[in-house]
């Protein structure tokens, strides 16, 4: 599973100078490494740009180890892609760096800024049901998880995951999450009573500040390098 | 296989570009159908509901590499134009983990909110049938075979061909490909072997889900909340 709870923490923890560059400048970096990507004709440049990616993820001091192994999550997908087009191996590698180094490029963003700063630069351009419901979802997702784990323990507890029974296993699952979604709903129609009473009149979310500072130029750069790499070594 | 995985740059620019508009357009066609109803409210529900599409996608099945979408139950519990909003922001979250493409965010969020959209008209299509259990089964695999199909047909209009992937110098090496049926015909193959399983497994999650809450708590099936009338009516 994705761990989005110790994603959150990193990021809010972090002191490195990735996590003092300002958010807007390190979704530029993403959208350079993106656009890197999109170029690229060759898989050389871009396991380059990762290498770089993972010296630059060291010396900010993320967790640079563990968003590797979660940039290798889209690989599997890539690869199921990139077998319908054959088996050449030239293909293959760069479909998998085509997936593997952008992802890490996002992994870096995440685990060096606070989802509601990045969500902030968001309600400049979403329309207000979209922004807030982002940071209604971003709010509700930790309470969700907490009530799975709850779940998942009760359920192992009781014997209720049993290998090979797979219809036994869904129906003993399904309950949980039909409960987690009728929780979720009470848990919400409390909440729209609490926001009411503390006077939500629609609007939840700052607007992020899109100003960048000299000490942005890092990520820019590193993101203009693997950009330029795509561009050039065709 | 509901939602692409196809990493960024693998898709033509023209595509992932129309992805983006007809997304956009979507959104704006779905703001116009929920402004006669009471968005304030709707707020905490849409962000609850997500978080449960997201908890649910995020959990990998292995060795299937599938995880579960919940995108039909969401398209049930909200209806259509809150299920489509759900999956948006689901999509946009999942992207930022990198999980998928951010090229792709616009395809990926027309597939899982179309999924929303046919698998609430498909539930309510098939209301002549009584087991609650049945529907959701057949509304989920009904929608699920419908989304692998838009998908297929995304590859196809690609028109992607592994010469586009190879350098200069290897191009004249290669026998060209026969206008890339074969290569959508392995893709295919590839995707329903692997999805089908994904479809059963996705099919009896929600309907046992949809059944359960049907039981305990049948007024959401009346689609109570994306309606913002009170009623306690459930079904059989």
């Amino acid at each position: 599973m994705i761990d989005v709870a110790k994603i959150d923490y990193w990021a809010s923890t972090g002191t490195g100078f990735l996590h003092k560059a300002s958010p807007i400048s390190k979704i530029l970096f993403v959208l350079l490494v993106v656009s890197a990507a999109v170029v690229a004709k060759n898989p050389y440049p871009l396991l380059l740009g990762y290498g770089f990616l993972l010296v630059f993820a060291r010396a900010a001091g993320l967790p640079w180890l563990k968003i590797a192994f979660f940039s290798w999550y889209g690989a599997f997908f890539a690869l199921v892609y990139a077998l319908s087009f054959g088996k050449e191996s030239f293909i293959i590698l760069l479909f998998v760096l085509k997936a593997i180094t952008p992802a890490l490029a996002v992994l870096m963003l995440i685990v060096s800024t606070p989802y509601p700063r990045i969500f902030s630069l968001f309600t400049r351009i979403l329309p207000e049901v979209l922004a807030a419901g982002l940071f209604m979802t971003y709010r509700s997702f930790f309470i969700v998880l907490d009530l799975m784990g709850h779940f998942v323990t009760a359920i192992r507890i009781r014997g209720g995951f049993s290998k090979g029974r797979f219809f036994k296993n869904a129906s003993n699952v399904s309950p949980g999450i039909g409960m987690l979604l009728i929780m979720t709903v009470e848990r919400s129609s409390r909440l729209y009573a609490t926001m009411m009473v503390r006077g939500y009149q629609g609007s939840m979310a700052d607007q992020g500040d899109v100003t960048v500072y000299p000490r942005d130029g890092v990520p820019l750069g590193i993101g203009m390098g693997v950009l330029l790499l795509g561009i050039i070594w065709r | 296989m509901t939602h692409m995985h196809i990493p960024d740059g693998i898709l033509p620019v023209w595509l992932w570009v129309l992805g983006f508009v007809l997304m956009l357009a979507a959104i704006g066609f779905c703001l116009t159908r929920l402004g006669s109803t009471n968005q304030l409210k709707k707020i905490p529900l849409l962000g609850g509901l997500s978080a449960v599409m997201l908890v649910a996608m995020s959990l990998e099945i292995l060795p299937l590499a599938y995880h579960i979408n919940l995108s039909v139950a969401a398209g049930i519990l909200l209806g259509p134009v809150l299920g489509f909003f759900a999956a948006c922001i689901t999509n946009l979250i999942l992207a930022l983990m990198g999980h998928g493409g951010i090229t792709v965010i616009g395809l990926n969020a027309l597939l899982l909110g179309s999924e929303a959209v046919l698998g609430h008209a498909l539930f309510s299509f098939l209301k002549r049938v009584r087991s609650v259990f049945l529907r959701s089964i057949l509304a989920t695999i009904g929608t699920l075979i419908f989304s692998t199909i838009i998908l297929i047909m995304i590859v196809a209009v690609s028109q992607s061909s592994p010469e586009l992937f190879l350098p200069e110098h290897e191009h004249t090496s290669k026998q060209p490909s026969q206008d890339g049926t074969v290569n959508l015909l392995r893709f295919t193959v590839l995707v329903v072997s692997l999805g089908s399983l994904g479809w059963i497994l996705e099919a009896t999650i929600t309907g046992f889900v949809i059944r359960f809450i049907s039981r305990v708590k049948p007024e959401m099936l009346n689609h109570v909340l994306h309606r913002g009338q009170d009623t306690s009516r459930g079904l059989p």
